[in-house]
């Protein structure tokens, strides 16, 4: 098997590298957790474009179902099939397989070759989906119960799954994962990530931009600006030719702070030189 | 090579079997399954270094972010003979720790520090002493690749060292495991931290109350198949509509009297979170208990009718936060309310059944931990209380309990 190393696009921490390759190397579904805009997702991507296979990707819903990410059968169609008749589509109203619309998993698994398969941000979904997804994918094989039909893989896909920590997973799911977190990227990492981004970036801008940038995540806002609020901020700055100098005085306040509580606690701060404490006076 | 001597023979004491034992003392659950997915790690040949071991280990054996620190404090302890305390740098939580008492005493013993000048030294300087030994210890390992605890039955002289040298990654070296340890990243996971944003928004994740909404663009299959069939074949499409989480939160907070003081910041990180989960979220404010109104705002000025609260929907899902904690006859008299121009003619208790009723799916929570409820000193007016709500106490476990009890009644 050969070893996933980072890409030109991609900034691959050295620990993160191994930790996927042990995963590859153990048939495990690595599962990885931390905050939003730490690269999840783009890692099954990463993995996909430097081993050279295809991805597969089910974006998980609250009302997903299992079966739906292996397969559906599109009834609609065969009611229509079955009552205006097929023509000269080919299909054949007896025949189920005409009317299978195959999910992530179903290609995945039917793929010739070995596929990387993405479960993104599987907390959004019920936990008995989620055992179903994980049994399906340990046994690397399904049934299509209406016609009682076993899908094996041929290549067992390296399996990624992401959460956002929306709810909590099961104890039997995570038993079956590989779990890594993720921790925010330190100074000396987002410089580099900055670098693949910017690569003509000046020290006089990308130091004092850092220093304020890891500064207000200090300051416990609603939701604290991850990566790409930083990498949006620098392109503004950049577009259009200044530099930081203060906190207080920051040029594009908004493609950092999001929320307008943060903002407003942001200003309010700048303003008075005192933060946010009086919320909870009148004792 | 001897049986024995033969790591993976099957008369061979397996290998770190103290240092699983040693992981559940420090609560990080590890079961069968996952040691055996590192023996099969270490057969394939995955580990070459100790910091692959760390990394395997940590991969197969942790799978929650609270027990990460937990897990590398193990660590430490087993393979660099390092002992970190369960506490942040800068935490005055340490002065209370094993570790730093033990090293204080260790340190006067020795003369590192004469007790002659022990008592001229402020708390901050002795916790500064402290770290700088922690770091000078982490130093010392850092680099060299030493094995401690193992009790020489390191299997990695066999395969490893020979025949490809120690390091695979060459920029790894910057990374090594003693150093991820010592960054402590995840010392604010910890479980015996309390409560965090992050595992509060995990427990509150699981609260939700399914209805149909929107248009009917669903399409029915059952019913569809029963009319065409009815329809004698001919197709009849019936739609219904989807079920989306429409849940609705009131928090009542008492956020009055000194008592609740030190909870502050937990209530409010509580909340926080809250608002972050749910879109549909009411906050009212009250002081030690609920008479004739409550309050928007948390400096209880802007006061609402409590008959007006008592319209939102009883399907609202109610969470009661105060210590329960007041003097009998705030709870129990007519005119009982003890701040100045609130009068009420009915006791409070009479409100909070009021409340209880028209609410079903609603739980108090006590930042007052459940095992002192019965020797608190406002115990008398919190186990009337307690008949009155389902109470549990202000702690991850707690919050984990509620949510768990407001799902069942609602038959999730």
């Amino acid at each position: 098997m050969t070893q996933f190393t980072g890409t030109e696009q991609y900034y691959l921490d050295p620990e993160l590298e191994a930790i996927v390759n042990m995963a590859i190397a153990m048939e495990k579904p690595l599962l990885l957790t931390g905050e939003p805009g730490t690269g999840k997702t783009q890692l099954a991507f990463e993995i996909s474009r430097s081993l050279g296979t295809g991805i597969e990707i089910l974006r998980a819903k609250s009302t997903i179902k299992g079966e739906e990410a292996c397969y559906v059968q599109d009834t609609v169609l065969r009611l229509n099939d079955a009552r205006f008749g097929t023509e000269n589509t080919g299909r054949d109203v007896n025949r189920f397989h005409d009317y299978v619309i195959w999910g992530p998993i179903g290609r995945a698994f039917r793929s010739e070759k070995r596929v990387v398969l993405l479960l993104d941000e599987i907390d959004k979904t019920e936990s008995d989906v989620q055992d179903n997804l994980l049994d399906v994918l340990e046994d690397n094989q399904f049934v299509m119960r209406e016609i009682n039909e076993t899908v094996t893989a041929a290549q067992p896909p390296i399996i990624i799954i992401t959460s956002n920590a929306k709810r909590e997973l099961s104890d039997p799911f995570l038993r079956r994962c590989f779990c890594h977190h993720i921790a925010f990227p330190s100074v000396e990492d987002m410089r580099q990530i900055v670098a693949l981004h910017f690569p003509e970036m000046k020290a006089s801008l990308m130091e004092p931009a850092l220093n304020i940038f890891y500064e207000l995540r200090e300051r416990g806002f609603e939701k604290p600006p991850a990566t790409s609020e930083l990498l949006n901020w620098l392109g503004a700055m950049i577009h259009a030719g200044v530099t930081p100098e203060k906190t207080e005085d920051l040029p594009f306040p908004g493609t950092l702070l999001k929320r307008t509580n943060d903002i407003l606690s942001f200003r309010n701060k700048d303003k008075k030189g005192t933060s946010r404490k009086r919320g909870w006076g009148g004792y | 090579m001897t049986a024995t001597s033969d790591p993976f023979s099957l008369h061979a004491e397996p290998l770190f079997l103290d240092f699983f034992y040693l992981l559940r003392d420090y609560d990080v659950p590890v079961s069968l399954t996952e040691i055996i997915d590192i023996y099969r790690g270490l057969e394939k040949g995955l580990v070459k270094t100790l910091d692959e071991l760390f990394l395997l280990m940590r991969l197969a054996l942790v799978k929650r972010v609270e027990h990460l620190d937990s897990f590398e404090r193990a660590f430490a302890l087993y393979f660099y003979d390092i002992d970190l305390p369960a506490v942040a740098e800068g935490d005055r939580d340490l002065l209370h720790t094993k570790q730093f008492r033990e090293w204080l005493e260790q340190a006067v013993e020795s003369g590192e520090i004469p007790q002659s000048k022990l008592w001229q030294m402020s708390r901050d300087e002795l916790m500064e002493k402290f770290w700088e030994r922690v770091r000078e210890q982490m130093e010392a390992h850092h680099g060299g690749n030493r094995w401690v605890g193992t009790g020489g039955t390191s299997p990695f002289g066999h395969s490893g060292h020979s025949e490809r040298g120690i390091r695979v990654h060459g920029q790894w070296k910057n990374r090594s495991a003693i150093k991820v340890i010592g960054d402590r990243r995840y010392v604010s996971y910890d479980d015996h931290q309390t409560l965090t944003g992050a595992n509060i928004r995990q427990v509150l994740g699981t609260l939700k109350h399914m209805v149909p909404v929107g248009p009917h663009d669903e399409l029915d299959l059952d019913e569809t198949i029963r009319e065409t069939g009815r329809n004698g074949g001919e197709i009849d499409l019936v739609f219904k509509r989807r079920e989306l989480d429409r849940i609705k939160l009131i928090l009542f907070i008492d956020n009055g009297g000194t008592s609740m003081l030190p909870f502050v910041k937990h209530v409010q990180l509580l909340f926080s979170k809250v608002r972050d989960r749910f879109q549909d979220t009411k906050i009212y404010y009250f002081h030690n208990t609920i008479y004739g109104h409550v309050y928007k705002n948390p400096r209880r000025t802007d006061a609402v009718p409590l008959e007006k609260v008592l319209q939102e929907s009883p399907e609202s899902r109610v969470f009661f936060i105060g210590d329960a904690s007041m003097a009998p006859e705030e709870l129990f008299s007519d005119y009982g309310a003890i701040e100045w121009g609130r009068e009420d003619a009915l006791p409070s208790i009479e409100r909070l059944k009021h409340l209880q009723a028209r609410f079903k799916y609603s739980v108090w929570l006590n930042p007052i931990p459940a095992g002192e409820w019965d020797i608190t000193y406002g115990r008398y007016t919190l186990s009337a209380i307690r008949d009155v709500f389902h109470m549990e106490d202000l702690s991850l476990g707690g919050i984990k309990k509620a949510v768990t009890y407001l799902q069942e009644k609602a038959g999730v």
